[in-house]
């Protein structure tokens, strides 16, 4: 009966498919697998011909798309077939529907391999369904708190599933994920030597996390990205390892290259968080038995899917967006940091908004406080412009306690787009950041983009 | 100058250390120099360290994971003694979000474990199903004048077994008891508050009058007035309260 069920919902899932991918090609990530599941709560779970030894999931807080966009990449151009989730659908649905497009009628799974993103808070209920072996978590960090609420929370829930048939594939430098390694039947460890990006923390204010084995403070020698580094515990024997098994050394970031186990590698990307992501790729690799230069071939041609920055024109105004997530301060953290790095003279706009993720909505700017933004005071930024309806003053003030001079600073209590911009005419640079929500940068575009069309059908 | 001097023990500031609380902390440092205080905070690195209770005048904890909260009542517990003459003599401590459950009474896990809190505030606190995350607004019991805004992400319920709530909901959960609209708790200068995010950035006013309190708790009278310094969180608070009206 059950098998009836299956195909039923089978064969519902990939007419939606078909249909979905009529309509809009987004759509058709999610949809057809969620139908499926209503059909079939277990309905991942039905499917033939997966080797769960060689089905991996990725999960964790950050950089769970990125890699796994990567390690697809890597596996294909080797000459692996995979069926993944590469468009960030990471729930069940998601991956249901990776399934149904890459199985055939009878519902066998046509690829070698199956790689996964998933989602954390959906990590146990998938995997019950799917019992991958192995089991990549990047990070866990603070992260939509009105779902999460804490660390520790995701933690507890990731635990529950780690077992000794697996194996684990933990970032050597970031102490949450790296405590898993009791857990697992085999751990793989990746890291990153310390590079010209490292840095430490020694001002007054400067705060870590509590050690996931002991609770006492962890210390941090050095940082490679916002909480992550080399570090340990202040009370127990927890602390990274020196030589994790796939540890990137000698990272040239200008000119994208890096040395790992005395291989060189040249790379498309070399922000630091990337570095991490490309570490992670080898130990799957190797895992997997991909020769060296495969792995350094695929490097070479790796585009990320929907990357970090994009740029308006906005008359003689260049407008730089970074995405980040504001409910997430790693993401903020380094967007500040990346406008930070450019020294020239700029325009800082912010526009952190209330949350809209769940109801009820609610004004979030506690992750602005986590953040250092010193370093952004010192690279000439010339005015910050700081907009929202509900909490345009709350991020100024951010600003003015780290040190930023209240007279620099515009507060727009408006979302509107000809406001924001009538404010950014004021002032003559034409190097401008902006930090906000995706929706909040879509609407922008929009409107500069509509201007800019009513100016040339009024001419 | 030699005797306005505020001391703040900041208490375990990496192991509580959720929400960018040290938001907080930046606060009482800001406002106590605009007093003309001299701000000294010392940083309670770990359970082990003692805190010399005779020093301090405010001690502050942030809000941080659930899991902290038992080994913290046990490194109190080692100075319990202190702690409890610190308190009698209208001391203050200022804890904030979940770590209001070390001075409870006791603490409910969603797993059955129970265990005791330090037993300073008449409550008890119950770990949720699901978290809860909205803003907060609440008036202060002592002083209704005194409106408070801030945010809750609320892992635990905290039941009062007496009238000590510090405030009254105006907007938003509290406690946990959604018909009391209860907020905090509060016994001699132990202050409990569910807000969390930098609360004392947002509400200044409320910064201000913790100081000058524990200030004239050890003799000396502040009278400087600083009010017009908070222009701009006033602002913020209309702005937040404009957005919380339209979700009513």
């Amino acid at each position: 009966m059950k098998r009836i069920r299956f195909f039923i919902a089978l064969i519902v899932g990939k007419v939606l498919v078909f249909l979905t991918r009529l309509v809009s090609k987004e759509r058709g990530t999610n949809i057809p697998g969620a139908y499926s599941n209503k059909i079939l709560k277990d309905f991942i779970s039905q499917f033939k011909g997966i080797d769960y030894d060689k089905a991996i999931f990725i999960t964790g807080t950050n950089g769970k798309s990125t890699t796994n966009n990567m390690i697809v990449h890597t596996l294909k151009s080797a000459g692996k077939t995979v069926a993944t989730n590469l468009e960030g659908a990471n729930l069940i649905g998601g991956i249901a529907t990776a399934l149904i497009k890459n199985s055939t009628l009878t519902g066998k799974v046509k690829t070698e391999i199956v790689c996964f993103e998933v989602d954390e808070r959906s990590f146990e209920r998938i995997h019950s369904y799917l019992p991958a072996k192995n089991i990549c978590i990047t990070n866990l960090q603070k992260d939509q708190v009105q779902r999460n609420g804490e660390p520790d929370y995701i933690y507890q829930k990731l635990k529950k599933v780690i077992n000794k048939d697996m194996t684990l594939y933990l970032n050597n430098e970031e102490p949450r994920v790296k405590s898993f390694e009791d857990l697992a039947g085999k751990v793989v460890y990746y890291g990153v030597e310390r590079n010209t990006e490292s840095f430490e923390k020694n001002n007054f204010y400067d705060v870590t996390l509590p050690c996931p084995k002991c609770n006492e403070k962890i210390e941090f020698e050095y940082y490679n990205i916002e909480n992550v580094g080399k570090f340990k515990c202040k009370n127990c024997d927890f602390q990274s390892k020196e030589e994790p098994d796939v540890y990137i050394k000698n990272v040239d970031f200008e000119n994208n290259e890096f040395e790992c186990n005395s291989e060189k590698y040249k790379v498309t990307y070399s922000e630091p968080f990337f570095i991490y992501n490309y570490a992670l790729c080898i130990a799957i690799c190797n895992n997997f038995g991909i020769k060296t230069d495969e792995i350094k071939k695929a490097f070479s041609t790796f585009k990320n899917i929907g990357g970090r920055l994009e740029t308006i024109k906005y008359g003689k105004k260049e407008i730089k967006y970074i995405r980040m997530k504001q409910e997430n301060p790693e993401t903020l953290q380094s967007a500040f940091d990346y406008i930070s790095r450019d020294s020239e003279h700029k325009i800082f706009m912010l526009g952190l908004e209330p949350v809209v993720d769940i109801d009820p909505h609610y004004t979030n700017t506690f992750y602005a406080w986590d953040c250092d933004i010193d370093t952004l005071e010192n690279s000439n930024v010339d005015r910050y412009i700081c907009f929202s309806d509900a909490i345009a003053y709350d991020s100024a003030n951010r600003l003015i306690y780290a040190g930023i001079d209240k007279n620099k600073i515009s507060i727009l209590p408006t979302e509107e787009e000809e406001e924001i911009l009538k404010e950014l005419d004021k002032y003559e640079c034409n190097n401008v950041y902006l930090i906000t929500w995706l929706h909040g940068y879509e609407k922008l575009s929009k409107y500069i983009e509509n201007k800019k069309e009513g100016g040339k059908n009024g001419e | 100058m030699e005797n306005k001097v505020l001391n703040i023990a900041w208490c375990y500031p990496d192991i509580l250390n959720l929400h960018g609380d040290r938001g907080n902390i930046m606060a009482l440092k800001r406002i106590g120099e605009l007093l003309d205080l001299q701000v000294n905070i010392e940083r309670i690195e770990s359970y082990n360290q003692e805190i010399d209770f005779e020093k301090t005048d405010i001690m502050f904890f942030n809000a941080g994971e659930l899991k902290v909260v038992k080994p913290i009542v046990q490194a109190l517990e080692k100075q319990k003694n202190e702690l409890t003459k610190y308190i009698e003599n209208n001391k203050y401590i200022v804890v904030v979000g979940t770590t209001g459950a070390v001075f409870s009474k006791e603490v409910k896990m969603a797993d059955g474990e129970t265990f005791k809190g330090l037993g300073i505030l008449d409550m008890d606190c119950v770990q949720r199903d699901a978290i809860y995350g909205n803003d907060i607004l609440f008036r202060l019991v002592d002083d209704e004048e005194m409106q408070i805004v801030g945010n809750q992400i609320q892992i635990i319920d905290t039941i009062l077994n007496s009238e000590i709530q510090l405030g009254n909901v105006e907007y938003g959960l509290g406690n946990g008891k959604v018909s009391e609209k209860t907020e905090g708790a509060k016994y001699k200068n132990v202050v409990f508050t569910n807000a969390l995010g930098p609360v004392l950035v947002k509400n200044p006013w409320y910064t201000e009058r913790i100081i000058k309190d524990a200030m004239k708790n050890k003799g000396i009278e502040i009278n400087k007035n600083i009010e017009e310094e908070f222009e701009l969180e006033r602002e913020s608070v209309e702005a937040i309260k404009k957005f919380i009206s339209k979700k009513q």
